[in-house]
């Protein structure tokens, strides 16, 4: 399982360099779009999990 | 009856309304589908039932926008062939690609996988499943980057070339194309004025909910996850409005020109026009209320570049038009006789301007005889519909901050858990939902209505782009369209209130969170 997650994560990072290297130069907004996009969600994911170890914190009383 | 003018006003009306109604339900499709993302996420990261039922709940909304949004997009492709064959003539073999591929895009990728989204919550894995719904939002946004590439071409001719053999522009350089500053900066912009569009919407659902005590599981999390996401996309719209300003400001001065409406030339640093009334028939504005230095530095990043008005907008046409004559005239003798080497010298000598010389023929149809008169209307014609454009352009911005200023707020809040306790926070909520609509339709009609004369910024005339219709067959296939695209609007809203109000699965929601 660990290799598994370790091959997924090394392509993701080739994924990556290989947006980097084609959009680095031309395409610099299309690559800020990937990025931000990717940002944006998952912060918004965060917030999400975020709230729910509030609500716990809540109801604990801490 | 076939009266050009009328026919092209008609054909543009058209256009821009059948335009204009699309983009009602475009930019809801292009965030939620990553706001869905977002939430299945965590549902997969988590296992908390009320993420999966939120996803549900957003995604039954976003099935009914989807539908009628790819309802409305198709009659605007039918369009170029019908009522703009001149135009798809002269640039098919440019604009046709990339509308072929927004074609595949929106009815392969995104549709097949909407369908996976939809049926697929019981039919296969977690993990699969939100696969899926990446995929649907990456399809609804790459179709978007298709088009929106199209368009850019249409505002800053790139990758393509003229050629006098077959009387049309043919691509050069599809990454030229691709890769111009405008379709990136088009692109991105619009696709995350999508997000912020999906984010008011949820957020002004959310908060009405929360109002009335309902769903209040759902409620807190979709407002949280919205408003987070909505921030971040405003600062995004706002930073490249931006760009985008500034990259159009130099591509087509006469945009920029309107945009701010300045009609007279002025030493750097000029003022920004934060009010004004401006009156095209007299070239200046009736009033107007400035800050002073501030436009400069906006749109050319320096304190001392000039920004061209609308008089010297119109001197450069005027010289243009004199410089494209001999190209347009040499084309002429071109289509008797393709052999002429002469006259192919000719037009490569002076192609760079053979647009305005094809503007300036509306005017003068005997560009042998041109008379100061002609260039005069031809130059005052090149110059858009200011009052419109300069209206337009700020109701954008200020939609735009006013967003990001209630975003900021909610967000501040929201992630201080206290949302609940600021009522004034949340009933304001669903009354901010239709304001990244207006922006995103006003944003529209600067982008557009400030390309006019052109159908492809200086290179061709709208006025030779439209078709021989008649103008009976306009009236009524314009006035199909309004009643059509009308009743699915009103379809859309009945839909939408009435799911909303019907609210999510109450079962699965009233549940604790996990």
């Amino acid at each position: 399982m660990i290799v598994l997650r370790m091959l997924l994560y090394l392509v993701i990072s080739l994924v990556t360099l290989f947006l980097v290297i084609l959009l680095g130069q031309r395409g610099a907004w299309y690559f800020a779009w990937v990025l931000g996009t990717v940002m944006i969600v998952l912060i918004a994911a965060a917030g999400g999990a975020l709230l729910d170890a509030q609500e716990e914190a809540k109801q604990s009383g801490r | 009856m076939h009266d050009l003018q009328t026919v092209l006003v008609l054909s543009r009306w058209q256009f821009a309304a059948t335009a204009l109604y699309h983009f009602l339900f475009v930019p809801l499709t292009l965030g939620m589908t990553f706001l869905l993302a977002a939430m299945e996420t965590v549902y997969v990261t988590t296992g908390r039932q009320i993420y999966k039922d939120m996803a549900r709940f957003w995604g039954k909304l976003f099935a009914i926008n989807f539908a009628l949004g790819v309802a409305t997009g198709l009659t605007m492709e039918f369009q170029f062939g019908t009522n703009w064959s001149q135009y798809s003539r002269f640039v098919g073999d440019v604009f046709g690609a990339p509308l072929a591929i927004e074609g595949l895009m929106a009815f392969f990728l995104e549709s097949t996988f909407v369908g996976l989204m939809f049926f697929g919550w019981d039919r296969m894995s977690r993990g699969k499943h939100l696969l899926i719904t990446y995929m649907v939002a990456l399809g609804s946004n790459l179709s978007a980057l298709w088009i929106l590439i199209a368009n850019s071409f249409m505002q800053s001719p790139h990758g393509a070339t003229f050629d006098p053999a077959t009387m049309r522009l043919e691509l050069t350089s599809f990454t030229d194309l691709i890769f111009s500053h405008d379709a990136q900066a088009k692109f991105v912009h619009t696709s995350i004025a999508g997000y912020v569009t999906a984010a008011m919407f949820v957020a002004g659902i959310s908060g009405w909910y929360m109002l009335r005590n309902r769903h209040m599981e759902l409620a807190k999390r979709s407002f949280r996850m919205a408003v987070l996401f909505g921030v971040f996309a405003s600062i995004g719209v706002i930073s490249l409005g931006d760009a985008l300003g500034f990259i159009d400001g130099n591509a087509q001065p006469a945009k920029l020109a309107a945009m701010e409406a300045m009609w007279k030339t002025r030493p750097p640093p000029v003022g920004f026009n934060v009010i004004a009334f401006p009156s095209q028939k007299q070239q200046r504005n009736l009033f107007d209320i400035q800050i002073p230095r501030l436009l400069t530095p906006l749109v050319t990043r320096t304190m001392d570049t000039v920004i061209p008005g609308v008089d010297e907008v119109e001197k450069q046409a005027m010289v243009r038009m004199k410089d494209g004559i001999p190209a347009v005239l040499a084309l002429k003798t071109l289509s008797a006789d393709p052999t002429n080497l002469a006259a192919l010298a000719q037009f490569r000598a002076h192609q760079q301007d053979m647009g305005y010389a094809l503007l300036l023929e509306r005017y003068a149809p005997d560009l042998t005889a041109v008379t100061p008169a002609d260039y005069q209307r031809a130059a005052r014609a090149v110059i858009p519909n200011v009052p419109v454009i300069f209206w337009s352009f700020r109701v954008m911005v200020l939609a735009g901050f006013v967003m990001l200023f209630y975003l900021g707020i909610a967000t501040f809040c929201s992630m201080n858990n206290k949302v609940q306790e600021r009522r004034w926070l949340l009933k304001i909520a669903p009354w901010l939902i239709p304001l990244p609509y207006i922006a995103c339709e006003a944003g529209w009609l600067v982008a557009e209505m400030g390309r006019q004369p052109w159908t492809v910024y200086g290179v061709l005339p709208t006025w030779m782009s439209v078709s021989t219709q008649s103008v009976g067959y306009m009236v009524f296939s314009l006035a199909g369209f309004v009643l059509i695209y009308s009743a699915f609007i009103a379809v859309e809203a009945y839909l939408m209130f009435k799911f909303v109000r019907q609210g999510p699965d109450e079962g699965a929601t009233a549940a604790p969170a996990h």
